[in-house]
């Protein structure tokens, strides 16, 4: 069996990349060491885009009020699923409840001056800056900290589509990963040394020109594609025996394709299990912008990330990985109180968010939001978001948080401690 | 190489739009028509490159401007073929989570974009797709999509005043923002704050109460999912008050108030601007306001516009050059038209866009695909790259539309271990067999008689990267097309096609 080094050194053999020098991504660097005792905890986070309903996730269920403004939408007493005598969780979560002595629940999150709009709320939200004059996210910022001196790549996002914001900016490139696509540079038929000098030809014609402040499109592009053959070598070995089964999957009692939270955790549970030396995955499902004919549509997604995170620890368990990953979940913003006239909710603002993993001591964080005092129709916030953040970061990476939130944030109490 | 070129903020606002001319020391040549054909279509053949060159810059621009003869009496034709197919779209066809895809009707623009005989109306009625970003992921059903596309065509090239008000009354933008939803006494914002943030305004040129009182407006707006309806009695008709405008307004009022702002010109003019020039830097107010003048003055003809831009010196210097991220769809046009000589089967490219990170009929939310370095990812570079290889190899001809085989996975290559730890190498797959010549990049090079290295990679470089690339790689190309075996001088032809396509100056527009 290879070590990591090994690996590497051999994927990486006649390769052009290694005479790159200064300008080769952190993760070809050829060092191996093993990682400082505690500092190679896991955060994944799980972005729910499109605006979750936060009431009707975390339900205060003996309030008259919550009944009142959600004819139609409102879970029971009997269909909640009890955490405290006034807070019970979706019927969907249902899969949770196993996990909730390790599930915080912090409520009331949220920011000064709310923004209602998808793009700028989420923009707040990944930057950490409610601002906007950041055009970096949180997680990118906190990649210099996060870097693992095996040379492993400290961020991922898992999934199609362009990497999220939270993670643009790492200026060692946080990469997409995905299980559909076969990782490889295609070099079809041919022999050996045909695809050794093809290699070779390309890694050339595509080297980083210029120096390191260079800030031209030609540049980035290449250093684009000097990133992916990188990585490309290494996810090969990964992912090699990894998750090749169909597109269709059963977990916890119903068929998941590709773009679900439960396959995505899948695989992220994989990666961590091969020791990417990853510190940070992301996530992300959409579908929670439900402006009409809510219930059953945000059932079935409660569903999932209940689906999701039961597997993912599942699968993590087995390897004794499950006591050094943590979740995130978080949207970005809740929905008005009352329920729209289609069955379904606008945009709001404040809303709960979940942290969950072994290591998390579980309940309730912060009060309910008052549902009799509100801020045009919206839930008032009392927790501002980057204390989350900040809790994660210092409490949990065990990085500095304060120049990757640009300020000082209390940590939360709750979130720091460790079971 | 390095920056030469003045900062935007010193570029003169008064000179940059004037039309350019071409001289001896900046003539039209290979290098500009290619430009203007990557951003005023979808890149150019060589026959249609050479034939450019040949008849001048402005008869090019003419051409591409105006459209060929005859293709506005195609345009009914190809619109009813659009429906059509998109009748035969069934989204309740598939089961569990795997939902049915509407491959046909992509592959039906596709026809449109590289056959229409105007590809720059096809250009605009993209970016138009990309600026009223509607999904079929919502609205379902394909053929409010293929109406709302050929509103797009219809007026891509005309007023942005008739056009928006058009758009605001079309079901498929109907259905996608909610619009069903918006009642006298219970508004539901989601047009009116689409209609300001994303398509004419920007954020930070309009209030919250401004949303709240144009929603108003537009309650009664709806739509049967074929046509649209007014619904008077769902329309609140109490008097609103939005951007300092009072009266009893109604949807139509709105679009003419958003139109007298002049933060709409901005913004338009911004988008254009960063589709059709360059992504690379944002340009100052400045910088942009005679065109923005120019579109006020002109009450928003965007093809006035256009021709402006596309003629400027400003489109025709370095600060454009080259200075955006070709779209999937560009990249996987483009290339077609370089290497293929005959009708291209054009739904092959749909699961390649997909893998890039683009469907047609399906950008990822209202704001669009953001574009530029967002398109570059681990995963897109690779499917590029892929793509570039089975373009190069000539296998990409035989995929079908999903169903059907899909781009093939290749055998590893990498060392495994043996039991004793030592190294096997795994066995090599045949060489691909040779394309047919419509198809095969090697054919370029017979066709121009390059018989040497270096004028084999001339021929390959003026088709695929019109303007060049280094002369230090050109050699490196050179040097590894003249390692080969003479016997297979076709197949390392291909091969080398396969690494242009991969090099960074290609992902450029």
């Amino acid at each position: 069996m290879l070590n990591r080094r090994e690996v590497l050194a051999r994927t990486l053999k006649g390769s052009a990349l290694l005479s790159l020098g200064t300008v080769v991504p952190q993760f070809v660097a050829n060092t191996a060491a093993a990682a400082e005792k505690g500092k190679d905890n896991i955060l994944v986070v799980i972005e729910l885009n499109g605006g979750n309903d936060g009431l009707n996730t975390v339900i205060p269920y003996t309030d008259d009020l919550y009944h009142k403004n959600r004819p139609t939408l409102r879970q029971t007493r009997e269909q909640v699923v009890r955490v405290t005598d006034d807070i019970g969780l979706n019927a969907g979560l249902r899969n949770l409840e196993p996990m909730l002595a390790n599930l915080a629940i912090v409520q009331g999150v949220g920011y000064p001056n709310p923004d209602r709009s998808h793009f700028e709320s989420m923009d707040i939200w990944q930057s950490a800056d409610p601002r906007r004059k950041v055009g970096t996210g949180w997680l990118a910022r906190s990649g210099p900290q996060l870097t693992d001196v095996q040379g492993g790549i400290p961020m991922m996002h898992v999934g199609q589509g362009q990497l999220p914001l939270a993670l643009k900016g790492a200026t060692s490139g946080a990469i997409s990963v995905n299980n559909k696509m076969p990782y490889r540079l295609d070099l079809g038929g041919g022999s050996d040394e045909q695809h050794k000098a093809r290699r070779s030809l390309i890694e050339t014609l595509g080297q980083v020109e210029g120096s390191e402040d260079d800030a031209s499109m030609l540049q980035f592009v290449q250093r684009r594609q000097v990133q992916t053959l990188t990585t490309l070598d290494r996810l090969q070995e990964v992912l090699r025996n990894g998750n090749r089964a169909g597109d269709q999957q059963w977990y916890y009692g119903r068929n998941y394709g590709p773009k679900s939270l439960p396959n995505k955790l899948n695989l992220v549970a994989q990666l961590i299990q091969r020791d990417f030396g990853t510190r940070v995955f992301y996530v992300m499902r959409d579908d929670f912008d439900t402006h009409s004919n809510q219930a059953e549509p945000h059932k079935g997604l409660m569903e999932e990330i209940a689906a999701g995170i039961r597997q993912m620890y599942d699968v993590l368990r087995q390897s004794g990985n499950d006591k050094r990953v943590r979740v995130l979940t978080y949207s970005e913003f809740g929905r008005r109180v009352k329920e729209n006239e289609s069955k379904g909710t606008d945009h709001g603002a404040a809303s709960n968010l979940f942290v969950a993993g072994p290591s998390v001591k579980g309940g309730v964080i912060g009060a309910h939001p008052k549902l009799d005092d509100l801020d045009d129709g919206d839930l008032k916030f009392h927790t501002d978001f980057r204390r989350v953040y900040a809790a994660l970061l210092e409490g949990w990476l065990g990085i500095s948080s304060e120049t990757v939130l640009q300020g000082k944030f209390q940590p939360l109490p709750q979130l720091m401690e460790k079971v | 190489m390095a920056d030469t070129l003045p900062p935007l903020d010193k570029v003169d606002p008064a000179q940059a739009w004037q039309p350019w001319q071409p001289s001896d020391k900046e003539p039209w040549d290979l290098k500009w028509a290619g430009h203007l054909y990557r951003r005023a279509a979808f890149g150019g053949s060589p026959a249609e490159l050479k034939s450019a060159v040949e008849k001048g810059h402005a008869a090019t621009l003419d051409l591409l401007l105006s459209g060929q003869p005859g293709a506005a009496r195609l345009t009914d034709f190809l619109n009813a073929e659009g429906v059509k197919i998109a009748k035969r779209f069934n989204p309740n066809s598939g089961f569990g989570e795997v939902k049915p895809e509407p491959h046909e009707v992509r592959a039906w623009w596709l026809y449109v974009m590289l056959n229409s005989g105007h590809p720059f109306r096809e250009k605009m009625t993209l970016f138009w797709h990309n600026h009223f970003a509607t999904s079929i992921a919502k609205v379902t059903y394909a053929v409010p999509m293929v109406r709302q596309n050929i509103l797009l065509r219809k007026h891509a090239l005309g007023k942005f005043g008739p056009f928006l008000l058009e758009m605001s009354k079309d079901p498929a933008m109907l259905i996608w923002l909610d619009s069903n939803s918006n009642l006298k006494g219970h508004p539901n914002e989601n047009y009116a704050r689409e209609v300001m943030e994303l398509f004419s305004l920007g954020v930070g040129n309009y209030t919250e109460k401004d949303i709240q009182e144009a929603a108003r407006a537009f309650t009664g707006w709806h739509t049967d999912g074929e046509a649209f309806e007014f619904n008077a009695r769902a329309h609140d008709d109490g008097e609103k008050s939005v951007l300092g405008t009072k009266g009893n307004l109604d949807g139509g009022d709105v679009v003419g108030i958003l139109l007298k702002q002049p933060a709409c010109a901005r913004f338009l003019v911004r988008k254009l601007y960063t589709f059709f020039v360059s992504e690379t830097e944002a340009p100052p107010d400045a910088l942009i306001e005679p065109l923005c003048e120019q579109l006020r003055k002109s009450d928003y003809d965007v093809a006035a516009l256009m021709k402006t831009m596309l003629s400027s010196r400003h489109f025709y210097s370095g600060h454009a050059y080259r200075q955006r991220i070709k779209w999937p769809v560009e990249l996987v046009l483009g290339t077609a038209k370089a290497v293929a000589e005959k009708t291209i089967p054009q739904q092959v490219f749909v699961t390649r866009m997909e893998a890039m990170g683009q469907q047609l009929f399906a950008p990822p939310n209202v704001k669009g695909w953001p574009g530029s370095q967002a398109w570059l990812n681990t995963s897109t570079v690779l499917a590029r790259q892929n793509f570039g290889q089975a373009v190069a190899m000539g296998n990409v001809w035989n995929e079908s539309l999903p169903g059907g085989p899909q781009f093939a996975q290749t055998i590893d290559f990498v060392e495994v271990e043996g039991p004793g730890g030592q190294p096997i190498k795994t066995p090599g797959l045949p060489e691909e067999p040779a394309p047919a010549a419509a198809y095969d990049p090697a054919r370029l090079i017979r066709q121009a008689n390059a018989d040497t290295p270096e004028k084999a990679v001339r021929v390959l470089i003026d088709a695929l990267l019109p303007g060049g690339i280094s002369p230090a790689k050109e050699q490196k190309l050179a040097a590894f097309l003249a390692a080969g075996d003479p016997k297979s001088r076709d197949r390392r032809v291909r091969e080398a096609a396969h690494a242009i396509l991969c090099m960074p100056e290609y992902q450029l527009a």
